[in-house]
């Protein structure tokens, strides 16, 4: 392969850093006035081999992180992340700032103050927020690899709209300190990479060796009738299909209330949201895109008792999933997104009298993971027949990150889905 | 004398006007009454959820942290 850049991250390593820095910088200025996937390059990259690049939220002491806002698009942050911290001491490099949807809080990667970010196989089509930078840089190779954040699904939707590989970690697994907070109940750190492989270099990193051993025999859960009846028939195909790649007799299980889990979900992430944003909310809300200040608002009439309750019950939601879906499987298995990937227009601020609805559709199988806490991880299963990337998503117990990632390299290996590069 | 259990009110958007102007937040124009929808919406879905007739007295927010050690 003549372009470094094209490389695996495992790969990469032992290719001089100067030769990996000019592959990716000359493929960030022939695709970064198509996608807009950078805030910035930073002209001086911190020192490490391999070229990362993150989210706009990740702290580094001395440097303006935007959050993807107007209110903090000349903030200086006064530490550095542990993430990136880690990712430093580790050796890599950090070429610069990514997009982001708006203080993370959007799914499809519009933002008014930096620019939509486009998705590389057709910029007309949405990144899949709020990791939307993460996830068009690492599809159009312009980095290895990149940090977002997952409160709703802003690791996987970008992930499974760009169709690369991301980690949605258990909650607690990797420290937030110095990472934007959105809603501490459900924030959660992952990877973004081209392969489960190189997602698994980068949680080390990141989260250290939790020392599970891969399973020889993954046991994979599924419901098959509700993917055929629900999701769009392209993706319920695609799933289907890689469902027997992945595993040739899935247990079939009764879904969760993706719909009850994911309203939870909601009670949360908006109480919390705007508690963490009420000072802004008060002082400067026009400083908002009006999307995001629609969404704040949403949290200030949450009763508190509503908010509690909704939280006492997780340990029981908890255990239900883990008792009765998983049962005796390993992984629960499902789309990504149970739709195609829309346009911008259909849910950019003229989406029109659907763009609710398609909003909801987005999120409905993403959400409901992170009100349970655990991992979960997207990766590539086709394309549709727009040539947009279609996805599967695995979902765990708590602390099964080594799991789902053998089950994703097995996966891989058997197929070369996570190997397009879009032209 | 026997309580006589609550029905759900509707939320109006006067109320969530009047709730969000006690904290300080203006709302938007034209936004009182979606936010009333959405509200009702969000809370009846959540309500909706069996377990939470069967959740127990003891049971506290920081359950969950156990829950997540033993569920592993």
């Amino acid at each position: 392969m003549s372009d470094p850049a094209l490389l695996s991250l495992a790969e990469a390593r032992s290719v001089p850093p100067r030769e990996l820095l000019q592959a990716c910088r000359a493929r960030i200025e022939q695709w970064q006035p198509r996608i807009n996937a950078f805030i910035e390059l930073h002209e001086n990259p911190s020192g490490g081999r391999v070229p990362l690049a993150h989210k706009d939220m990740f702290y580094r002491a001395g440097r303006v992180s935007s959050c993807g806002s107007k209110i903090r698009r000349d903030w200086v942050a006064h530490e550095t992340s542990a993430a990136l911290e880690r990712l430093d001491a580790a050796g890599f490099a950090d070429l610069g700032r990514l997009n982001m949807s708006e203080f993370a809080y959007g799914p499809t990667g519009h933002n008014e103050h930096f620019g939509d970010c486009r998705n590389p196989w057709n910029p007309d089509y949405i990144t899949g927020g709020s990791s939307s930078g993460s996830g068009a840089a690492v599809a159009a190779r312009l980095v290895f690899g990149a940090l977002g954040s997952d409160t709703g699904g802003s690791v996987r939707l970008p992930a499974a709209a760009c169709g690369i590989t991301g980690l949605k970690t258990t909650w607690g697994r990797v420290p937030l300190r110095g990472a934007m907070p959105l809603s501490p109940s459900l924030d959660t750190i992952g990877p973004l990479a081209r392969s489960a492989e190189d997602c698994a270099i980068l949680l080390q990193a990141i989260a250290g060796d939790d020392g599970s051993q891969e399973k020889r025999e993954l046991r994979i859960a599924m419901s098959s009738a509700w993917i055929e009846r629900s999701a769009e028939p392209e993706v319920a195909a695609a799933v289907l299909a890689a469902a027997k790649t992945l595993d040739t007799t899935p247990v079939e299980v009764e879904p969760p209330d993706f719909d009850t889990l994911s309203a939870h979900c909601l009670v949360v992430m908006q109480a919390e949201a705007s508690a963490q944003h009420a000072q802004w909310m008060r002082e400067r809300p026009a400083d908002y895109s009006s999307a995001v200040r629609a969404r704040l608002e949403a949290g200030y009439a949450i009763p508190a008792a509503s908010y509690l309750e909704v939280l006492r019950l997780r340990r029981a939601a908890l255990e239900r999933f883990c008792a009765q879906t998983l049962g005796g499987a390993d992984l629960y298995l499902l789309p990504g997104i149970a739709m195609r990937v829309p346009t911008r227009a259909q849910t950019g601020p003229a989406g029109g009298a659907d763009m609710p609805r398609m909003l909801g559709d987005l999120t409905r199988l993403t959400r409901w993971v992170n009100y349970l806490g655990v991992p979960a991880l997207v990766v590539p299963c086709g394309v549709d027949s727009r040539g947009l990337p279609l996805s599967l998503q695995l979902v765990g117990r708590p602390f099964s990150e080594a799991l789902l990632l053998a089950a994703g390299r097995a996966y891989q290996r058997a197929t070369d889905w996570h190997r397009r590069v879009p032209a | 004398m026997t309580a006589k259990p609550m029905t759900a009110k509707q939320w109006s958007a006067e109320a969530v006007e009047t709730l969000l102007a006690a904290q300080g937040i203006a709302l938007a124009p034209g936004r009182a009454e979606r936010l009333a929808r959405a509200y009702q919406a969000m809370l009846e879905a959540s309500a909706a959820d069996p377990l939470l007739a069967r959740l127990e007295f003891e049971a506290t927010p920081t359950g969950f942290l156990l829950a997540m050690q033993k569920c592993r």
